[in-house]
């Protein structure tokens, strides 16, 4: 579906749908506190234009808010959510001890936390192949591998 | 009594014994000592006792360069570059990637992947191993005196 959005407009329009949604949450919620709404869809506008805008112009931050990312800036982009996850399930585990340590009953957000990120780690090793070793080239002739420079 | 005399009575550690071989090696790769006179240095720091001793064995000798490129020095890639008259912002839309890449390319603040130096190459006419030889040439020099 994002291929036939142009490249710049796909994090505005991601931000922008999700803005809608917490707004539409608060909506449905009803009750006295649905002016939140109305705040959180001017708030997703306002976010939107400048990641439109900021899409436009000549640097790291532009080129990732564009979707026209280089290697080194995907890279930059990798690194930084895999220290969001690390954060995350550290966080989480965290958490989930404190819970458990005071009997507390809301534990259970931090465990959903944690297992979520787990399984996305395994998943990922799963994914890109570290299960895939192979079978080495010389095991049909008995001799057992060695390292290259190892004596 | 000057501070640094005081200094120099401690008993230098290892790890600064380690540090005055590594500036060596790095004196010896830019061509800033002979061999005979490299290994002489490096037998003198690793008996070195106190810090007056080590200062010794390197005094003389600057501190190894940076991996950034110095002003006014430029890298295979933006030499190449120059010659054509080509722009930071030509190249890069020529090799697929931004402006801020190839600077940092050329400053040697980034190593680029093999796909990508084969890119860069092969828009030069050039081979991989010439646009991006000064980041392996010392290493070969260190590793030809370790193998002799």
């Amino acid at each position: 579906m994002m291929t036939f959005i142009p490249p710049r407009l796909r994090k505005p329009a991601i931000y922008a749908l999700a803005g809608v949604l917490f707004a539409a949450a608060w909506l449905v919620r009803g009750g006295p506190l649905w002016w939140v709404s109305i705040m959180a869809v001017l708030g997703t506008a306002v976010g939107a234009v400048r990641l439109f805008l900021v899409g436009g112009t000549d640097t790291d931050e532009g080129a990732r808010a564009g979707s026209r990312a280089d290697e080194r800036q995907q890279l930059i982009s990798l690194r930084s959510r895999a220290l969001a996850c690390n954060l995350a399930a550290v966080t989480s585990f965290i958490g989930l001890t404190a819970a458990i340590a005071v009997k507390a009953t809301w534990g259970w957000p931090f465990l959903v936390t944690f297992l979520i990120t787990g399984y996305g780690y395994l998943l990922g090793l799963g994914n890109y192949g570290i299960a895939e070793e192979g079978t080495p080239d010389d095991a049909d002739t008995g001799h057992q591998t060695r390292h290259p420079v190892s004596s | 009594m000057a501070p640094n005399e005081g200094r120099g009575r401690l008993r230098a550690s290892d790890a600064d014994r380690e540090q005055a071989v590594e500036v060596l090696k790095a004196a010896f790769v830019h061509d800033r000592l002979a061999k005979t006179e490299f290994e002489a240095h490096v037998g003198r720091a690793l008996a070195s006792r106190t810090y007056a001793e080590l200062a010794a064995v390197t005094a003389g000798i600057p501190a190894p360069p940076s991996t950034v490129q110095p002003p006014g020095t430029s890298s295979p890639m933006a030499e190449q570059r120059t010659r054509r008259k080509i722009s930071q912002a030509e190249l890069a839309q020529a090799v697929g990637v931004s402006r801020q890449t190839v600077i940092l390319i050329e400053n040697g603040r980034y190593l680029p992947s093999l796909p990508l130096a084969f890119t860069i190459a092969r828009f030069f006419g050039q081979t991989a191993d010439d646009m991006f030889r000064s980041s392996s040439r010392p290493a070969s020099r260190v590793a030809r005196w370790w193998s002799a």
